[in-house]
């Protein structure tokens, strides 16, 4: 089964890079454990606006949380500690 | 907390006092002597009856919610405070400083530079890249929670003891130098990073939108979860009003501006901060005993600690009711000139929660104010004067009784 993220995109959602690896922060929306719902992690990633490219589905949230009708995809590469 | 009756009960009064009755007690009780804490055992301190450190201490153990469909992330800290320590002077602060969950050791929200612990913050610790220990109290007693988010100079614990009439009980952290109230539900500890942020918001906040940009944001890395039994979380909700984000606030920044104003011999009739304005907007009775007396109420009160946080005034005369919204809104669009009557502040201070600021503006903390006189001015011939017309006015005492006494009899209802 396909994992489920999301993420805010806070710039016009045309210029956002796909097919290149990039760093944003994303939100765990289907973890095992149903606790963690929405813990939220720094990722290095490539991401496409088509639903089906890569293995996980990325929800896109703009600036004020407003949700996207269509969903896009991610390929999560690495979590990335700011610590 | 989103109603009056409520926060008369919370002040252990009658529970249907009128607004200046409970303005009035709440301005007596802060205005007494200071009643420090005291300190009490762990044994007696309900919040240590669990203590979790290392990997327990697990932010998804407990039950943050996803208080509005669309927020940057689940807000653990709605109604609570951040307790913290001055480096130099030792000072105590409890402030409430909305907090999200990030990761299982990782929180984030905005403090504001003008807060307190923002001026301890970002003023002090990140200059000298230092971590600042902290203590986030989930769930403490209805009066701590009103001194946490109350505009005032003095430190928290001890106005909570004053507005509780008796010393509030604190009990020493696990894991740093600071007290927390030991009949808590839940303490979070541990230490604010002074370099890193990350990205908090967006949040359904106090003005009833969602406003202020997600943002990088400050850092709280947890240490220690203490927790009673069974403990529970409060969780305020903000959105359009009234909710008790608007009610509390409005009200201590209302008594608070009262006692500034006071204190400065301005002779006004009362202060009241007006819930359904998200307290943007403040009215103020005052006798119009000399020229320029609202400009002076309004270059102090946007002056002062409470600025940030308002940006409208009313100034109204003594025989206007300040919390009779009708006679507000008579005397705004009756006595206030449109031109003369109101004074603009470009370039003041101002907070990203702010809808009415451009998003410039929002991300520097830039706002505006505006004062509306609503005072005639001083000499104004007495036979030019407008003379207010009402039936409690122009009418002889006899008959105002004899139509009141007959309203039904008329055929009308009371
Ligand atoms: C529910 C709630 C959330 C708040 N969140 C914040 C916040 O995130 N950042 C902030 O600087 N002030 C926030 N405030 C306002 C402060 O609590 C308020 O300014 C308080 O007086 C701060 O204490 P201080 O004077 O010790 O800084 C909030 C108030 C309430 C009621
Ligand atoms: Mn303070």
């Amino acid at each position: 089964m396909a994992r489920e993220y999301d993420t805010f995109v806070l710039e016009d959602p045309a210029s956002v890079p796909e097919d290149q690896e990039l760093e944003l922060v994303v939100r765990e929306l289907t973890p095992d454990d149903r606790r963690y719902k929405y813990r939220s992690f720094y990722a290095k990633a490539l991401i496409s606006k088509s639903e089906s490219k890569y293995s996980d589905i990325l929800k896109v949230r703009l600036g004020r949380g407003q949700l996207l009708d269509t969903p896009w995809s991610i390929e999560l590469i690495k979590e990335v500690s700011k610590f | 907390m989103s109603t009056y009756r409520r926060l008369a009960v919370g002040m252990g009064m009658n529970p249907n006092a009128t607004i200046p009755e409970i303005a009035d007690e709440y301005v007596r009780r802060t205005q007494e002597k200071p009643i420090p804490p005291v300190m009490v055992d762990a044994t007696d301190a309900p919040c240590k009856e669990n203590i979790l450190l290392g990997d327990d201490a697990n932010l998804f153990h407990l039950p943050g919610p996803m208080v509005h469909e669309g927020d940057g992330g689940r807000y653990l800290a709605t109604w609570h405070f951040v307790v913290a320590k001055d480096p130099d002077t030792r000072a105590i602060n409890w402030g409430m400083y909305r907090i999200m969950v990030f990761d299982e050791k990782t929180m984030v929200g905005p403090v504001l530079p003008f807060s307190d612990m923002g001026k301890m913050f970002h003023g002090k610790h990140v200059p000298r890249n230092e971590p600042m220990p902290f203590a986030v109290v989930l769930a403490a007693d209805p009066l701590s929670s009103i001194a946490s988010c109350a505009p005032s100079q003095i430190p928290e614990d001890q106005l909570a003891g004053m507005l509780h009439g008796e010393p509030v009980e604190l009990v020493k952290c696990e894991t740093c130098d600071l007290e927390v109230p030991a009949h808590a539900e839940i303490i979070i500890e541990g230490e604010i990073h002074p370099s890193v942020s990350i990205l908090e918001a967006p949040f359904g906040e106090y003005t009833g939108y969602r406003t202020s940009p997600r943002d990088p944001r400050t850092v709280y890395r947890i240490k220690a979860i203490t927790h009673r039994n069974n403990p529970m979380i409060m969780v305020s909700n903000p959105g359009i009003p009234t909710d008790e984000n608007q009610l509390l606030r409005s009200f201590s920044l209302g008594l608070e501006m009262r006692k500034l104003l006071e204190s400065q011999g301005i002779p006004i009739t009362g202060v009241y901060m007006m819930p359904e304005s998200t307290h943007h907007m403040v009215v103020v009775g005052v006798k119009h005993a000399y020229s320029g007396i609202a400009s002076q109420i309004a270059n102090l009160a946007f002056g002062s600690k409470l600025g940030p946080w308002f940006h409208m005034i009313v100034v109204v005369d003594d025989k206007t009711d300040i919390y009779n919204k009708d006679e507000v809104i008579h005397a705004l669009s009756t006595k206030c000139h449109p031109i003369r009557g109101i004074r603009k502040y470009e370039n003041d201070i101002g907070t990203p929660l702010n809808p009415y600021a451009s998003p410039e503006e929002r991300k520097m903390g830039v706002g505006a104010k505006v004062l509306f006189d609503c005072l005639f001015p001083l000499d104004w011939p007495t036979s030019d004067l407008p003379l207010k017309v009402a039936f409690s006015t122009n009418y002889p005492k006899d008959i105002q009784e004899k139509v009141l006494s007959n309203w039904e009899n008329y055929g009308y209802k009371n």
